[in-house]
């Protein structure tokens, strides 16, 4: 084991460096660069263009240009951003980061927690009409055309309604007098989020001991109502009084994207949720249990779910590494400033350090994420062998 | 001997037959995949409607064309002026002027000579649908349903081009990666590391930005991204297991050569997967597609993502569902048809995967 993850880690430096390379390539194939826009001014002196390359080291040949790159990439220099000058772009990453962060934990965890109740009830109900029609209702969320969709749901909720409002993070008006500024704030609410989640899912693992299902279900439902309490002391005590409208306000502006991009989201989980649990619903055990006459909840709870979990754990891994991959169009319709807008714009507007250190991030995530996910598959489930995997 | 060859081959023949029914039964059991089946048939009746519509001359093509086509649709209205302050008898907020039937006297600054109370005749575009045009028309005088027929004709070429396309690499590989084992293997699961590793969206921007990108060149980049991409760990998956199937073994002891075992005995059994894996693809490829040219980045004539792009650069989005044939058919095509598709998964899944049967 120790052997295979050896091995695997050489391979992944390797294929890092292949990957640094090869974005690298890729964005100075793009036609123009980041000043190309300098020529058309015709206010500036002719040989203005010239030195602003030749600050930027723009001047130099592209191998030279790479060689650099990628030396300096390995001793911890991302450069400075073109386009933000005195700006790194791991200041960049760093400021826009727990936005994107904030948004998206929300998201996934609801549309995870969502997304396996609803796939596991499916299965269980197969058959019948009701399942039908949740089916073609999951298949619509899960196909729906999401720009198109979230622009439809921006328009009801945002101007119809007039419930929510569009676009922006923050009103900037309540922040003129702000003593902190919001990036506070937003690693303030993520700390707060992944206690409770975290809390929520201690929880659930120690009920999950508890034999009787009326006292297991209590039990869940008064951690539930205390981590309310707590959580309530918590933003009326002390530091976070202060903050509390700060995060409200932010609060306010997450909820109509949240709502959007959970409903897109817990699709996947409900529908691959209940292709599994199809398959473990067909196991010999399930019809052991049957058999020796437990009730119909608890085999769907106990006994199924649990199996079918692992899959969709494994696909929920993946689905981390694509957040800053899918947070480009959410971000870009609901005017989100996170990680995704960095991307983009850093891509369009060819600034390229910054679209760099962003691709790399995404990178190393995805490579230890999938690290992580073939170690945890072939830990939990005996049948994969590792030796297989070279 | 011929007659033995032939005999076989009618039984062969006959086997197939057999299997393609019996599938056909299992499929057809499922009512999922048959709503599925039901959908993508009727894009497919869409897509081919149009020419033959223009071939036997029952559309005109200057009306009608997608692209070029214009309607000149004239109503005659009441040039009024709208009053300054409201509520006025007449009109209670100011979103009431210009009522039905009536256009501000400001919105003809170019007609000379016209004055409150005349009657004028306006163009009306976007038209509201009408039996000469089932869809109405969009901005620019064209046929809303002629669009949505070539957006049609313009995703089924794009995914199953695409899909074909990736799910024959990644089969290819995948077996290749499962049988061969080893360098190969490790080789080919980190080349897919690497494609997954890349943000697929800003990489298709990149893209578009140094090449002008047509269907053809789309579906070729999506096809190789995705099967270069997380299908050929799964498609090696599935080879794994048939590979150390009885049979395999028995033909490598009967002295099959390997190119000869890799591709009569587990390629065919690694096939179902792959097209369940092309159907499924084809939900992606049509969605990528929207969504690059709901952004502008597309060098195409007409799709359904870039008649949302145009309904959203005119400011219709917003407008609500007073223009709703130039939002809605778009939109609600793609999530259909890209819904058909995997309905359609849905159902093969049933009938590959013995284990999501009912009985």
């Amino acid at each position: 084991m120790v052997e295979y993850i050896i091995r695997r880690t050489l391979q992944m430096i390797v294929v890092f460096f292949i990957f640094l390379v090869s974005s690298y390539l890729l964005f100075n194939a793009i036609p123009g660069n980041a000043f190309s826009n300098l020529l058309l001014n015709p206010n500036l002196p002719p040989d203005a263009y010239a030195k602003v390359l030749e600050t930027y080291g723009l001047d130099k040949p592209l191998s030279e240009r790479v060689q650099l790159y990628v030396v300096n990439f390995f001793k911890g220099d991302f450069g400075y951003s073109y386009k933000y000058f005195p700006k790194t772009p791991i200041e960049l990453i760093a400021e826009r980061l727990p936005r994107t962060l904030m948004l998206f934990s929300v998201v996934n965890i609801v549309a995870f927690y969502t997304g396996f109740f609803i796939g596991k009830v499916l299965a269980w109900r197969r058959g019948s009409k009701s399942e039908t029609w949740i089916t073609i209702t999951s298949v619509f969320s899960y196909t729906v055309f999401y720009p198109w969709f979230a622009l439809m749901m921006l328009w009801f909720f945002g101007y119809k309604l007039g419930w929510f409002p569009i676009g922006k993070f923050l009103y900037p008006e309540k922040w003129y007098d702000a003593p902190f500024d919001s990036d506070v704030i937003f690693s303030m609410m993520i700390k707060f989020v992944v206690v409770v989640s975290l809390l929520q899912f201690a929880a659930y693992t120690v009920t999950r001991g508890i034999e009787a299902l009326s006292t297991r279900r209590n039990v869940r439902f008064a951690s539930l109502i205390a981590i309310f309490i707590g959580s309530y002391f918590y933003w009326n005590t002390g530091e976070a009084l202060a903050r509390k409208p700060y995060a409200a306000d932010i609060a306010y502006h997450m909820i109509l994207p949240v709502l959007v991009v959970t409903i897109v989201a817990f699709a996947g989980t409900a529908l691959l949720t209940r292709t599994t649990m199809m398959e473990v619903l067909k196991e010999d055990y399930i019809l052991t249990a049957r058999a020796k006459g437990i009730s119909q909840k608890r085999i769907r709870d106990r006994h199924a779910a649990r199996t079918a979990l692992l899959p969709v754990v494994t696909s929920f891994i993946f689905t981390i590494v694509t957040i800053i991959d899918g947070s480009v169009l959410t971000e870009q319709i609901f005017s989100w400033p996170g990680m995704g807008q960095l991307l983009l714009q850093a891509v369009l507007e060819e600034d390229i350090p910054v679209a760099m250190a962003a691709f790399s991030f995404v990178g190393v995530f995805a490579l230890i994420a999938h690290l992580i996910a073939d170690i945890s598959y072939s830990y939990l489930d005996p049948r994969i062998r590792v030796k297989s995997q070279g | 001997m011929e007659i033995d060859e032939l005999k076989e081959k009618k039984l062969q023949k006959q086997l197939r037959k057999e299997a393609i029914r019996r599938n056909w039964k299992l499929f057809s059991q499922s009512k999922l995949g048959m709503i599925g089946l039901g959908i993508v048939l009727f894009f497919l009746v869409l897509a081919l409607l149009q020419p033959f519509l223009f071939m036997t001359g029952l559309w005109n093509e200057s009306i009608y064309h997608p692209v070029v086509g214009y309607d000149q649709i004239i109503e005659n209205k009441l040039v009024v002026e709208c009053p300054k302050e409201y509520p006025t008898p007449q009109y209670e907020t100011f979103l009431d002027c210009p009522g039905d039937g009536e256009v501000q006297k400001k919105m003809l600054y170019l007609a000379k000579g016209v004055e409150v109370g005349d009657m004028y005749d306006v163009y009306l575009q976007p038209a509201p649908p009408s039996a000469k045009h089932i869809l109405g028309t969009d901005s620019l005088g064209r046929d809303v349903f002629s669009q949505i027929m070539e957006g049609s004709q313009v995703a089924f070429v794009l995914g199953l081009l695409s899909a074909t396309l990736g799910v024959g690499i990644s089969t290819i590989l995948g077996t290749i990666a499962a049988f061969f084992g080893g360098r190969i293997d490790a080789y080919l699961m980190r080349q897919s590391d690497l494609v997954l590793m890349l943000p697929t969206l800003p990489l298709l921007f990149i893209i578009s930005a140094f090449a002008e990108l047509k269907i053809w060149h789309l579906a070729v980049v999506l096809g190789v991204l995705g099967g270069l991409g997380g299908s050929v760990i799964t498609i090696k998956s599935q080879a794994l297991q048939v590979k150390v199937k009885p049979f395999v073994d028995s033909a490598r002891i009967t002295g099959g050569s390997q190119r000869k075992i890799m591709f009569s005995h587990v390629l065919p059994n690694v096939a179902p997967l792959a097209l369940l894996f092309m159907v499924f693809s084809v939900t992606g490829a049509i969605a990528s597609e929207s969504v690059l040219s709901f952004l502008g980045l597309l060098n195409i004539d007409m799709s359904w993502g870039l008649m949302i792009y145009l309904s959203q650069t005119d400011g219709f989005i917003f407008s609500g569902l007073e223009y709703w044939w130039l939002i809605l058919p778009a939109g609600l095509s793609v999530t259909f048809l890209a819904g058909g598709f995997y309905l359609v998964g849905r159902g093969l899944d049933d009938v590959f995967n013995p284990r999501l049967r009912k009985r």
